[in-house]
């Protein structure tokens, strides 16, 4: 029965060529175009770390020191190198880390020119915490952040570049003046935003290098980010060794995260916080009246507007595109349908049942739905690459947008529906006519 | 007219007449709204940085080799570097600045004028030489620009001495709003540094945290082992083609570090990507629906015509003509634009409503809503127009048939 509705479909699309080329290409635009713009929507807004942005926090205080204070309302987005320091010391959590980006030289192992990178600091629970994949080896330990040990993790292309691509754990590579021992190479990894970056660059690649934290007094590495400063040097500062001059800076360049995986942990560790902080008052800091955030990844995103509104404005704009061709579908189904009200009631005279009529309808709209849906499909790949033209990695990057299973499930699932949508009204119509007011003006 | 007749009929096809008056009410919305946030994003891309953007290379200079570690041998390489860039042919002039225009980047900092409270001005600040202004294209519009001694003088300078600084009209209003700014003392918001005013900018634009048009210059070297060097260079011509021969230059004069250079106008393009592609987007998204809503006319017209092919006989041979029959047509149709368009109106404003609540954007304007309800008005007029026109031609003879 089905084949027999699919060939009267097809012989109707070959009796109304150009109507049925102009129902295609409704679909087809109206899938395009919203899944071109869901896509981007959803691409910026699905959880940056399926499973765990329940748990990740961010933590914010306020330890800016002048009476002139531009953060009454919201803390700032970094912390000061010292209080990293003591946060990380706190068992609360399960897992915490500090870091920030910098930047350095690395010498590559066969003398060649060196090129400069981006390196991110950061402490070994980093990896399990934004569920990092690796290709070879692992992170550092504990034990490593703690001496601190002279040990990188790099990514899959630095490793592509230095070492062909070959397993390069325990090789060494030079970054500014001290030898590093690889423990680890990423998989390649690109995720599109970068849930430890959200406050500096949420939407930029991972860094090519990763250092232990502890590496930055010894390495005197600076951030390369931004950073904010209320107080001036005082005299005589600026001539200590760096390492000591972070401890006693008030500069603030840290991101700082806990995994905190149930409510009762969150309510300890802000609790912890402020406890910290109050502390802390007694020594002459925090001027401010208490004003600490503990933020889980999708609230900060959300805070911080990672998803532009512009993208969100578009998304919803593209869903009302879609429902404008629907309406359109359906005026062009009731016109070819109610063209062909006498073959129908030649049909109907003839025994054919309503329902069968019905379903005859319905399936030539769920067919056009279909074969729209995949053309719409198509179409949103040329509009993803586009949009790819301004957010992707460069020329040989990764393209930032790309359609993923889920997405392209729900554009088969949106054509059906569009398709049914269209189709219901025209196909009713057409069974509801009497047989015998077609058959009489034959 | 024939109103009456025309209504009725319409009553009598509330199907179609529903579908189109649905559609257009929906285009109309998306359209006005699609035309605001594009007016909208427009406004900024349109601001002019008051720089010569067109004919300026930015060049930024990071060291690698050991040697370079040490500050003297840096400072001295900053005054080969300005002497080098600017022999090569076809540089117009050369600055070496802190600035960084159009790359959301630099330094923001709060100043006062001393002895006040409250609130200080936020504003970027940036090193520079005395080429600076001459390389952006700015003139000072009041006071002098830097001396080659202050310049050189700046960096070492310490802090209880008063430095002089170069202003932003901007800052220099935000500071003295009653003017007269030129030869009056600022402070930073602690009030550990002091400088005077010597000289005003009138053109300054360089988005970057909401500091976009105030900034203050202070005559300074700027060069580190860590951050390196930056220069501005200003060309007599297309700056692309002298790219490669002021990096030869520059790794001429020392080759231990990386030398990276952009035109501002790629700096500017990367900067207004996004906005630009939002506008291209919504230019799309317009142009498509419009032409889907335009088929979707000429489709349910068309049906209309041809079902209505007899009574258009029966009209024809009772002694209609042609342009009454176009008429009918073109006149049920614009009733039913109309109606559409009303609902658009509305839809318009309560979808803007929920844009500019629960997303971001503007408010809608009347011209923004009067414009699409027009440009609907007449899309409409014209898809009814081609179906129409073959309702016109339909012979008074079929009328006869078939009765």
């Amino acid at each position: 029965m089905l084949l027999y509705n699919l060939r009267l479909a097809w012989k109707s699309v070959r009796r109304y060529p150009v109507l049925s080329a102009l129902i295609l290409l409704g679909i087809a635009l109206g899938v395009g175009v919203s899944t071109t713009f869901i896509t981007a929507y959803h691409v910026l807004a699905r959880d940056p770390v399926p499973g765990k942005s329940g748990s990740l926090h961010y933590v914010r205080m306020n330890s800016w020191g002048v009476a002139d204070d531009p953060f009454r309302q919201t803390p700032p987005p970094l912390i000061t190198w010292r209080d990293a320091q003591e946060l990380l010391k706190s068992r609360v959590p399960a897992r915490s880390t500090a870091t920030f980006a910098s930047r350095g030289t690395v010498f590559p192992p066969d003398g060649t020119r060196p090129s400069r990178q981006s390196l991110r600091l950061v402490t070994a629970d980093f990896f399990p915490m934004f569920d990092v994949p690796f290709r070879y080896g692992g992170p550092w330990s504990r034990e490593a952040d703690a001496r601190p040990e002279t040990v990188a993790v790099i990514s899959s292309a630095l490793n592509d570049r230095l070492f062909g691509g070959a397993n390069s754990v325990g090789r060494t590579i030079r970054i500014e003046k001290t030898e590093l021992k690889i423990v680890g190479v990423l998989a390649p990894w690109r995720p599109r935003v970068r849930a430890y970056a959200l406050v500096s660059d949420p939407l930029g690649a991972p860094e090519p290098v990763f250092l232990p934290l502890a590496l930055t007094g010894p390495m005197e590495l600076r951030p390369a980010e931004f950073q904010m400063s209320w107080r001036t040097p005082a005299p005589g500062e600026e001539k200590l060794p760096y390492a000591s001059r972070l401890l006693v800076n008030e500069v603030l360049f840290v991101g700082f995260w806990a995994e905190l995986p149930n409510p009762e942990s969150v309510r300890a560790y802000r609790s912890f916080v402020d406890a910290y902080v109050t502390e802390q008052k007694k020594h002459g800091r925090f001027p401010h009246p208490l004003n600490n955030r503990v933020t889980s990844v999708l609230d900060l995103m959300a805070e911080l507007k990672v998803v532009p509104p512009q993208t969100k404005a578009l998304a919803v704009i593209s869903l009302l595109f879609l429902v404008v061709a629907a309406l359109n579908l359906i005026g062009l189904f009731l016109g070819t349908v109610l063209a062909r009200a006498s073959t129908v009631g030649v049909r109907r005279a003839l025994g054919a049942s309503r329902w069968t009529i019905f379903v005859q309808h319905l399936v030539e709209c769920e067919l056009m739905g279909l074969a729209g849906g995949i053309l719409g499909v198509l179409l949103s790949l040329a509009g993803l690459a586009v949009l790819n033209r301004v957010y992707g990695d460069g020329p040989k990057g990764v393209a930032f947008f790309q359609l993923d299973v889920p997405m392209v499930l729900a554009a088969v699932v949106l054509s059906l529906l569009a398709g049914a949508i269209a189709g219901l009204y025209p196909a009713w119509r057409i069974c509801a006519i009497p047989p015998a007011r077609h058959l009489k003006s034959q | 007219m024939e109103f009456g007749p025309i209504f009725r009929s319409l009553l009598r096809s509330r199907a179609r007449v529903i579908l189109i008056v649905a559609e257009v009410a929906l285009t109309l919305a998306i359209v006005a709204n699609c035309l605001s946030l594009i007016l909208d994003t427009r406004a900024q891309l349109a601001r002019p940085s008051g720089f010569d953007d067109e004919h300026l290379i930015a060049i930024q200079t990071n060291p690698f080799d050991d040697r370079l570690r040490d500050q003297k041998v840096l400072d001295r390489l900053v005054d080969q570097d300005r002497r080098t860039l600017a022999t090569v042919a076809g540089v117009r002039a050369v600055s070496h600045t802190g600035l960084r225009p159009w790359e959301r980047s630099g330094n923001i900092t709060a100043v006062r004028v001393p002895g006040t409270h409250g609130e200080p001005a936020r504003t970027q600040s940036a090193e520079a030489d005395p080429g600076l202004f001459d390389t952006l294209g700015i003139p000072i519009v009041q006071g002098r620009g830097f001396t080659e001694a202050e310049y050189d003088h700046g960096a070492d300078a310490p802090l209880s001495e008063v430095q002089p600084v170069v202003v932003s009209r901007a800052l220099a209003d935000a500071l003295y709003p009653n003017g007269g700014a030129l030869g009056k003392p600022v402070a930073d918001a602690e009030e550990t540094q002091r400088f005077t005013i010597v000289g005003i900018v009138d053109r300054f634009y360089n988005p970057f945290g909401n500091t976009s048009e105030k900034v203050m210059f202070q005559p300074a070297r700027s060069v580190g082992f860590d951050f390196g060097s930056r220069y501005l260079v200003r060309t007599q011509g297309n700056p692309a083609p002298l790219m490669p021969q002021l990096e030869k230059a520059l790794l001429g004069v020392e080759k231990g570090r990386f030398v990276q250079l952009r035109t501002l106008v790629d700096s500017r393009d990367e900067f207004h990507g996004r906005d630009r592609l939002l506008v291209a987007s919504l230019n799309a998204v317009m142009a498509l629906l419009v032409l889907v809503t335009a088929l979707g006319i000429v489709g349910l017209t068309s049906f209309s015509v041809a079902e209505r092919q007899r009574q258009i006989g029966t009209r024809r041979a009772l002694g209609a003509d042609r342009l009454a029959i176009v008429r009918h047509f073109l006149l049920e149709n614009w009733m039913v634009t109309s109606f559409g368009v009303v609902l658009g109106v509305l839809l318009a404003y309560g979808l803007n409503f929920g844009i500019v609540t629960w997303v971001a954007g503007a408010k809608l304007s009347l011209a923004t809503v009067a414009a699409g309800a027009l440009a609907l008005w007449t899309i409409g007029l014209g898809a009814a127009l081609g179906p129409a026109l073959r309702g016109a031609r339909v012979p008074p003879a079929i009328a006869t048939r078939n009765v």
